[in-house]
């Protein structure tokens, strides 16, 4: 007899790499965390309205291993005020799974406005620390090339209930695709990998969007949401 | 005591594979008769290694620069790279460049010969990246880094950026390299296509791909799927 719904699901899926595999589980839990529950509430929603990280995480239930818990708790961190560089650990979503690594030193968008903003002069320090703060909200909000033209807010912010279908749907016709392709190299897997996530983001589903453009409007609308939230928590 | 069993490590077997490989290589040089000597380890290299006036003037510039830290064993070297790269060995030519020729000082027309293999056999996009950047940098005239550049971008999702360098590799490319001309063509109709939506113009940029290289499959699909109903391709 079972007498809680709580179930286990196991799913399977082709990967072409091992980072993606992190990346994956990774990317799962930021759907998981914008997924609205019964009260029509996201995890995420419930701690920008409180405030409250605990509280959600006691709500976890007890098989969520620790490991889970800890990303879980870093995920729903407050967001910096000046510039979101917790982007750079961020999944990126479906866009981004497959993307190898890279941080803040290859980030030739930051370094180039930063060497901008070293090269001006300032009538005072006033002026020059306001000048950084733009700076940086800037970076923020500004589509990035290596986040496949996601800005870092829409990073930060994950994905939802959308994007985690067209990833499960696209994570399917993947391992339909490739499962039984043989590969010269786990770089030929991977360059060919990221060559079907591109033409796939591409092609418009039967409402006529592509999956790029419901992607980005829901993490848009996700931004919307999280700034009225805390509108009215202020 | 119980006897420690000997594990063999798997170091030497990928040492002898390479070494396989250059035994080969010399054999195919030593077949054509062209041993680097000191007095002429120049221009065989130059001889062996470019394929036209471009790149004979690249190397030539680098010879000059550094001929006191090359000499016979580098022009060696550069004979096996291009017995690798003829048979377009990936594997062959990536260890060569990692383990022999980046002993000596950097080549940006070196590197822009093997980067597409680090990419594509490798998956070292940022490491790609990085090389292309530098060759563009270094060899202004030359289309193939603009070309790598455009495709690695387009792998990233930076479709803008992607058709950026290949508008650049586009102005680049000479009628010699047809072959590459036409992929630079065709991936910049797509990616037109891709940021635009503007179905004419990529038509006539794939039809411009198919003058460069009238067989060219994937174009002539593209070009049909453009003309009835499209859909979007793989490349």
């Amino acid at each position: 007899m079972v007498d809680n719904p709580l179930g286990l699901q196991l799913q399977t899926c082709w990967l072409p790499t091992r980072a993606s595999i992190e990346r994956l589980m990774l990317m799962k839990i930021e759907f998981w965390l914008n997924q609205p529950n019964q009260n029509k509430r996201s995890i995420s929603e419930i701690v920008w309205a409180t405030g409250d990280i605990r509280q959600a995480l006691a709500e976890l239930p007890p098989i969520v291993p620790l490991k889970v818990r800890r990303q879980i708790e870093r995920l729903l961190q407050p967001w910096p005020q000046g510039r979101y560089t917790p982007a750079y650990h961020r999944s990126g979503g479906i866009l981004n799974l497959f993307t190898p690594q890279w941080g803040e030193t290859q980030d030739e968008v930051w370094n180039k406005m930063l060497a901008e903003w070293h090269a001006q002069t300032f009538p005072d320090d006033q002026t020059r620390y306001a000048a950084r703060a733009e700076l940086e909200q800037r970076w923020n909000n500004t589509p990035h090339p290596f986040l496949s033209g996601l800005t870092p807010a829409q990073v930060m912010v994950g994905g939802g209930k959308q994007e985690a279908k067209l990833a499960d749907k696209f994570l399917t016709y993947l391992e339909k695709f490739y499962n039984e392709t043989e590969f010269e190299s786990e770089g030929d897997m991977l360059i060919k990998t990221l060559m079907f996530l591109r033409s796939w983001q591409l092609q418009p589903l039967s409402n006529g969007q592509t999956p790029q453009q419901i992607i980005l409007a829901e993490r848009t609308e996700l931004l919307n949401r999280r700034a009225r939230i805390l509108a009215e928590r202020a | 005591m119980a006897k420690r069993t000997r594990r063999e490590s798997t170091k030497p077997q990928v040492r002898s594979v390479y070494h396989e490989w250059i035994h080969i290589a010399d054999q195919v040089i030593a077949e054509k008769e062209a041993e680097p000597r000191p007095d002429n380890w120049q221009q065989l290299a130059l001889e062996w290694c470019t394929s036209n006036e471009a790149e004979r003037s690249a190397l030539a510039s680098y010879i000059a620069t550094y001929h006191k830290k090359l000499g016979v064993e580098w022009a060696r070297d550069m004979l096996r790279l291009e017995v690798f790269l003829q048979a377009n060995h990936h594997c062959a030519i990536i260890t060569h460049y990692k383990r022999a020729l980046r002993a000596y000082p950097r080549c940006a027309l070196i590197e822009a010969w093997v980067v597409g293999h680090i990419l594509r056999y490798d998956g070292e996009i940022w490491q790609a990246r990085e090389m292309c950047l530098n060759a563009a940098a270094e060899l202004p005239t030359l289309a193939a880094p603009f070309y790598e550049l455009g495709f690695i971008h387009y792998l990233l999702g930076d479709f803008a950026g992607a058709l950026e360098h290949f508008n650049q590799a586009a102005m680049r490319v000479t009628a010699e390299e047809a072959e590459q001309a036409a992929r630079i063509f065709y991936n910049r109709a797509i990616m037109q296509l891709a940021l635009t939506n503007d179905k004419q113009a990529a038509i006539a940029g794939i039809t411009e791909a198919l003058h460069y290289k009238p067989d060219y499959a994937q174009a002539k699909e593209a070009l049909h799927a453009l003309k009835h109903t499209w859909r979007w391709f793989q490349w």
